[in-house]
């Protein structure tokens, strides 16, 4: 404005230099003698408060320096420009110190309301403005009842106003409100819905102006959407530190006295409906259905859509039937169903075409709720049909990128209907609907809304809610359909894969209510079994001996704790199955607590019966004997490993393996089964852990005395003294946690058969002569490979073996084989063979040390001391 | 006298001990029972399901008298039956099949009343709640169901509903295996416990999941506290959990939300619970064959009964019969017989014919004399009883009272008249000796 003025005032004051100013000259008429004096004159008046002196400090001031207060008093001055400066004034303020704003909240509100009726359209426009970004947001934690109930007579007086466009903008103004507080609406609901059937009413208008008809109709989409409905039932919360018994107090529900605007509502569907065919020709004459055309008919649609659900759904006292009597279902079914299909007059663009689309569905959905109240002739019937299963396919949509985000977008509006449809029309027709959706749950984006709103339909179309009468199993057509969905489902979950774990919970949510369901219907049974091939790849898969893992390992726990749990319910747990969940458990980057789930819900499955007792047992084997302990050796555990090592996952597990197995039944039996498995797993030497872990399990599921069998004792004693020297070669000697823990199973085989104790403390023996020490390359010890640590380590075991209280006692009947072992130990020591001096030196000192403690302890036995104990304390004291 | 029962999966028959004592009583023979297969039918005599190989097609239920070790009755339905429950008076047997279905026995004819399709897979736990007119089912497919007995006897409501049960509850993922029942009839909690490492506690009246308690083991059995203040879980682990339901938890502890403690002795799995009200004692089952007493108020063990090797799976507090605990053997013997030979074998199947529903008692009450009698009437008639004498004798206090107050008030009098007469004779001396003072004077 002030631009535009500048260069007009220069050319002005141009004019103003040369031109001659043209007077008209010549007499006046005198005045008339009977004229009244209308001069008046006054003196100068005192405004003290208005004077430039006012003092203001310390007040809240817009930015021309007015207070609130004079802002307000402003803003119904009689000049329409005074009244928007100081909307504009009050906004400005309110930005800057909107501590004003709460403070005076209600005063605000009680003035700036009377403008919402105001002449001014620029007014109304501003004071619009100025709600709708600063007061409502700023008061919106308030007690908005009070707030909203002051506003609200104003804006009902707006609404009857004789102004077309003071009427327009009172709607807007509701929906405002209605944003800021949708109680509002049940509130005055009859009254509103009166004001928006009498302003429809007038069609005089929206065939004029459709940007004010489109938001005027979006606010009562708006509205109508928030009549209460029974169908959602997802309010499931559970505050987590309450009390459980506490009181609670009846919160009162917002949704009373809904029940009689049921009248007026239809109404108000009559006269929407007559609008939408008012509009009819409209379009056909139009060369064009235009974006604003369209958005008005969509929002009547909708508006229509939404009433006729809360007739039919709506939480009220009449029934259906009674509210859609002859007047509505009459018109219903004429105006609006009778038109059914729109199709454009001229075809000009793909856009348009799906902006049909969207109407058809629309209208679609709109007969598909009224299909039992209107009763369709047949032909009418067909032609939705014919149109849900074209819009299934898709084939109604324009194939560009827009097309199909619309046929997403619209499409899930028509599923609901699918399973009521498919089990009522003729076979012909279910067959058609039923494959038309097949092809749609198939064809979609699987990350997509429609992916999940098909999963839904599927759900609700194999599993029946509330009671349990199943549709006969003989329907071929439908059990067809139904292997094709449920095939898809491990499909679709390795599709997802890790990048949508929501979507990726809702199918395992329906794989689980499948397996739990499958028990009492022998098609489902069949089908869920089949799934566990398909499912195998969600773990991981084994290819020409590489193992890829699947989405499983990336997913987060809420979606592996479901999956977990969907194995349960496989009647028969194939072997695939269970050796691709076994190289999950396996791998290290899974957390230890969900491969002990994976175990717990395994070990459940097999008490149910679910899982062979061979395929268990040997699910058990194969974790104990091919787990990955990390850092590879057992010897120095030092700080900084702790973090990375899995020796107390390992432990817990070994632990968690052994109560299972102990708990399997006959434990004689189970040690049969396991002695075989173990021994020959014993045989290829695996790392000590391991070894530690299947000899524990041995001792557990053992008694005494022995249940091994002779061909197994004489096993372990081949294997025992290399596990017995490379444990002690490898902790130190003062973590006397970690040797029991390793050492202690071998000393309970010990007791239970002296023969094993036997044959292992001569193979001892035979390992500390000359010709095995010569020997480099000896198999049966892993760590203690040298002859000098082989030596130290035969001692220090020794020395274990007679602290030990027990095994002392044990071991007291073996004189004869621990004699010739410290025998060959002190013939060792003088024979020297192929040391060098150093060698020589080391071994002195460190042998000698616990040698001679060892020969003590040894001497010390209660019958007393024997010749050779007294050679070799001989032989030390003179070396 | 409280007794304590307890079974196992394998064969170690039904052991007893006075639960005061610690002294074994019967050893009642041949059984292997399955999770919550054991059932005192209204305190009168004891009913077990069978675990049978699972393929033998019908399923076996024994009966046993108090007195005799030997099963009394056995009994043969339709298919395999796991869980067992009777209501509180001991007229009906609800039994849970592995398909899935609930039979509905009556107890006096062995009639099957009623059967069907529960669940989709095995029933695993079934309750009643106090008043016997809701049944509590828990199956392993996760769903535990809540159902009305009103609306399954209602031929009517029945056809016009569309499903049969009050409440389903299918938020467990996995088998449900042990549910219990506050108090207070259809407003009561309930708490179940699932292999998928959870218990839930619902409302009845609100039909909605109150609380989820994640435990670091899963449960297989639990017990509520009468208070209903906490309840107890026994885990997997060998340990038992204390979770709160009505105090305050500190939300950062050992085990997780809601868990406030728990109670170990470094043992094998804990199988079932018991809570005995009486003494406020805790009793558990486990893995290895013994069952623990513990105190729950010192967390401390007091006693240990050993019932076998193998596993226990069924504890059940009862009290026994007034006159058994008596121990008067010939009584008791025709009784008993008397008694067994009023219930049947369960039947197969239902009958269709009802034309003798009528002629037969519906509900047979349980002889009064067996009973302890703790009916009000005979309560309060004992009490008028006691209050009379009682007031005689109060009568009579009055009237020694009333006879000392007039002892003493004769007393009074006899002084009063004792005293007049001293008065008198010093009177008459004082004359006597004053004249003959005179006299002597005058004699003088």
């Amino acid at each position: 404005m002030v631009r535009s003025k500048a260069p007009s005032k220069k050319q002005q004051k141009k004019g103003i230099d040369f031109k001659k100013i043209k007077r008209k000259l010549g007499r006046k008429l005198p005045p008339p003698k009977n004229a009244t004096n209308t001069e008046i004159k006054s003196k100068a008046i005192v405004l003290p408060e208005q004077s430039v002196a006012t003092n203001k400090e310390g007040l809240a001031v817009s930015k021309k320096g007015l207070t609130l207060k004079e802002l307000l008093q402003q803003s119904s001055h009689h000049n329409a420009k005074v009244r928007r400066d100081a909307l504009m004034g009050i906004k400005d303020l309110v930005i800057n110190h909107p501590a004003e704003l709460r403070q005076h909240r209600y005063a605000v509100i009680e003035k700036l309301r009377e403008r919402i009726s105001d002449d001014d359209k620029v007014v109304r426009e501003a004071l619009y403005q100025l709600f709708k970004s600063e007061i409502f947001p700023g008061c919106a934690e308030d007690n908005q009842g009070l707030f909203i109930s002051l506003l609200m007579t104003y804006i009902f007086n707006a609404m009857t106003n004789l102004a077309i466009d003071i009427r327009l903008m009172a709607f807007k103004f509701f929906d405002l409100v209605v944003q800021y507080y949708p109680p509002c609406f049940s509130l005055y609901a009859e009254k509103i819905l009166q004001s928006y059937e009498d302003i429809l009413r007038k069609n005089q208008f929206y065939l004029e102006d459709k940007g004010k008809l489109k938001t005027t109709l979006s606010g009562l989409v708006r509205c109508l959407s928030l009549l209460p409905s029974k169908k959602p039932e997802s309010e499931k919360s559970i505050s987590g530190d309450r009390i459980i018994h506490a009181f609670e107090p009846d919160t009162p529900t917002a949704n009373t006295g809904f029940s009689t605007i049921i009248k007026k509502l239809k109404e108000l569907v009559l006269v929407l409906i007559n609008c939408f065919q008012d509009f009819i020709p409209l379009l056909n004459s139009m060369p064009q259905l235009d974006v604003l055309s369209f958005d008005c008919i969509l929002s009547m649609l909708q508006s229509i859509d939404i009433a006729v659900r809360f007739f039919i759904y709506g939480i009220h006292e009449e029934t259906p039937e009674s509210i859609c009597d002859q007047t509505l279902s009459s018109a219903l079914s004429k105006k609006l169903l009778g038109v059914f299909p729109l199709y454009p007059k001229h075809h000009l663009s793909v856009k348009e075409d799906d902006r049909y689309f969207i109407l058809n569905v629309v209208i679609a959905a709109i007969f598909l709720h009224l299909r039992e109240l209107v009763c369709p002739s047949a032909n009418v019937f067909e032609k939705f049909l014919e149109f849900i299963e074209n819009a299934l396919l898709g084939t109604i949509c324009s194939s560009t990128r827009s097309g199909k985000a619309t046929w997403e977008k619209h499409i899930p509006l028509l599923l609901p209907f699918i399973p009521k449809l498919a089990s009522e029309v003729q076979t012909g027709w279910q067959s058609r609907i039923l494959e038309s959706f097949t092809w749609t749950f198939k064809d979609c984006n699987p990350e997509s809304s429609l992916k999940l709103a098909c999963l839904s339909m599927i759900e609700e179309m194999l599993i029946p809610r509330g009671y349990m009468h199943y549709t006969k199993a003989s329907d071929t057509v439908v059990l067809d359909y139904q292997t094709v969905w449920i095939r898809e489902l491990p499909l679709l979950l390795n599709l997802l894969g890790d990048k949508q774990p929501s979507s990726s919970q809702v199918v395992l949510c329906l794989l689980l209510r499948l397996g739990q369901f499958s028990g009492s219907n022998p098609f489902l049974f069949g089908e869920y079994e089949n799934i566990q091939f398909a499912l195998s790849e969600f773990y991981s898969t084994c290819q020409e001996g590489n193992l890829y893992y699947g989405p499983f390992m990336r997913l987060p726990r809420d979606c592996q704790e479901l999956s977990i749990c969907c194995l349960y319910y496989f009647s028969n747990l194939n072997v695939l199955l269970l050796k691709s969940l076994t190289f999950c458990c396996l791998c290290s980057e899974l957390e230890p607590f969900v491969s002990f789930r994976i175990i717990e819900v395994l070990h459940a499955a097999y008490k149910a019966g679910h899982i062979q007792i061979v395929d268990h047992i040997s699910f058990f084997m194969t974790l104990l004997s091919r787990f990955k302990i990390l850092p590879e050796s057992i010897c120095p555990v030092r700080e900084s490993d702790v973090k990375v090592s899995n020796h107390g996952t390992f432990k817990s597990l070994t632990a968690m393996l052994c109560s299972y197995l102990s708990q399997m039944g006959d434990s004689s039996v189970v040690f049969h089964i396991v002695e075989k498995a173990i021994l020959g797993l014993i045989l290829l030497q695996p790392p000590l852990e391991n070894a530690c872990a299947m000899l524990r399990v041995l001792i557990v599921l053992d008694s005494k005395p022995t249940l091994l069998s002779e061909q197994s004792i004489i096993a372990l004693s081949n294997f025992l003294p290399g596990y017995l020297m490379d444990v002690v070669h490898c902790i130190p000697e003062d973590d006397v946690q970690t040797w029991r823990y390793y050492i202690l199973p071998c000393f309970f085989m010990f007791d239970r058969s002296s023969k094993l104790l036997k044959l292992v403390l001569d193979v001892i023996g035979s390992f500390l002569t000359d010709s095995n020490l010569s020997l480099p390359s000896d198999t049966s010890t892993r760590y203690a490979t040298d002859s000098l640590s082989r030596i130290n380590a035969t001692i220090s075991l020794l020395l274990l073996i007679y602290k030990d209280v027990k095994v002392r006692k044990i071991i007291s009947s073996f004189r004869t084989e621990i004699g010739s072992i410290l025998q060959s130990i002190a013939s060792l020591q003088s024979s020297e063979v192929k040391m060098t001096l150093e060698e020589r030196h080391r071994f002195q000192s460190s042998v000698l040390e616990k040698h001679f403690p060892l020969v003590r302890m040894v001497g010390n036995q209660p019958r007393g001391r024997s010749s050779f104990v007294g050679n070799i304390e001989k032989k030390y004291r003179f070396s | 006298m409280n007794v304590v029962l307890a079974s196992s999966s394998i064969d170690g028959g039904i052991g007893c001990w006075d639960l005061q004592t610690g002294a074994e009583q019967l050893r009642y023979k041949t059984c292997a029972s399955p999770p919550h297969g054991l059932a005192s039918i209204g305190c009168r005599f004891l009913a077990c399901s069978q675990l049978r190989d699972p393929s033998a097609a019908s399923g076996h239920v024994l009966y046993w008298s108090w007195s005799k070790p030997q099963a009394q009755v056995k009994s043969f339905p339709a298919e395999p039956i796991k869980p067992l429950a009777g209501n509180s008076e001991g007229s009906y047997i609800v039994g849970g099949g592995s398909s899935g279905d609930i039979y509905f026995w009556e107890v006096a004819t062995g009639r099957l009343l009623k059967k069907w399709h529960a669940h989709y897979r095995a029933v695993t736990c079934l309750v009643f709640s106090d008043d016997d007119s809701l049944l509590i089912s828990g199956s392993e497919d996760g769903c535990v169901r809540v159902w009305s007995l009103f609306m399954i006897f209602d031929d009517v409501r029945k056809q016009q509903a569309s499903h049969l049960y009050e409440y389903s509850f299918t938020e467990h993922t996995l088998r449900v295996t042990d549910i219990v029942m506050g108090y207070g009839g259809g407003n009561a909690i309930i708490v179940s416990a699932s292999e998928d490492r959870t218990c839930k506690v619902w409302s009845l009246s609100r039909g909605r999941l109150l609380r989820n308690v994640v435990f670091p083991s899963i449960i297989d059995a639990i017990a509520i506290d009468p208070g209903e203040h906490v309840f107890y879980a026994g885990g997997r682990d060998g340990k038992i959990y204390i979770a709160a339901l009505n105090v305050e938890s500190t939300p950062s502890n050992n085990y997780g939300l809601h868990i406030i403690g728990s109670l170990t002795d470094q043992s094998k799995p804990v199988t079932c619970l018991a809570y005995s009200a009486e003494r406020n004692l805790l009793l558990s089952g486990s893995e290895d064959g013994m069952i623990r007493v513990w105190d729950v108020k010192t967390k401390n063990i007091l006693r240990m009964f050993r019932h076998s090797k193998g596993p226990v799976n069924n504890i059940l507090v009862v009290r026994l019969p007034y006159l058994l605990s008596r121990a008067e053997p010939k009584v008791q013997a025709s009784s008993r017989r008397n008694e067994f030979s009023l219930h049947p074998p369960l039947e197969k199947y239902a009958n269709s014919s009802d034309e003798d529903m009528d002629n037969r008692a519906i509900i047979t009450l349980p002889d009064t004399i067996d009973l302890p009698s703790y009916l009000s009437s005979q309560l309060i008639n004992d009490h008028i009883k006691q209050l009379q004498q009682q007031g005689s004798s109060a009568a009579a206090e009055m009237e020694v009272k009333r006879l000392k107050l007039d002892g003493q008030r004769s007393m009074e009098m006899f002084q009063q008249l004792k005293k007049v007469y001293d008065n008198l004779q010093e009177f008459c001396v004082n004359e006597l000796l004053d004249g003959q003072a005179i006299e002597g004077s005058k004699g003088k």
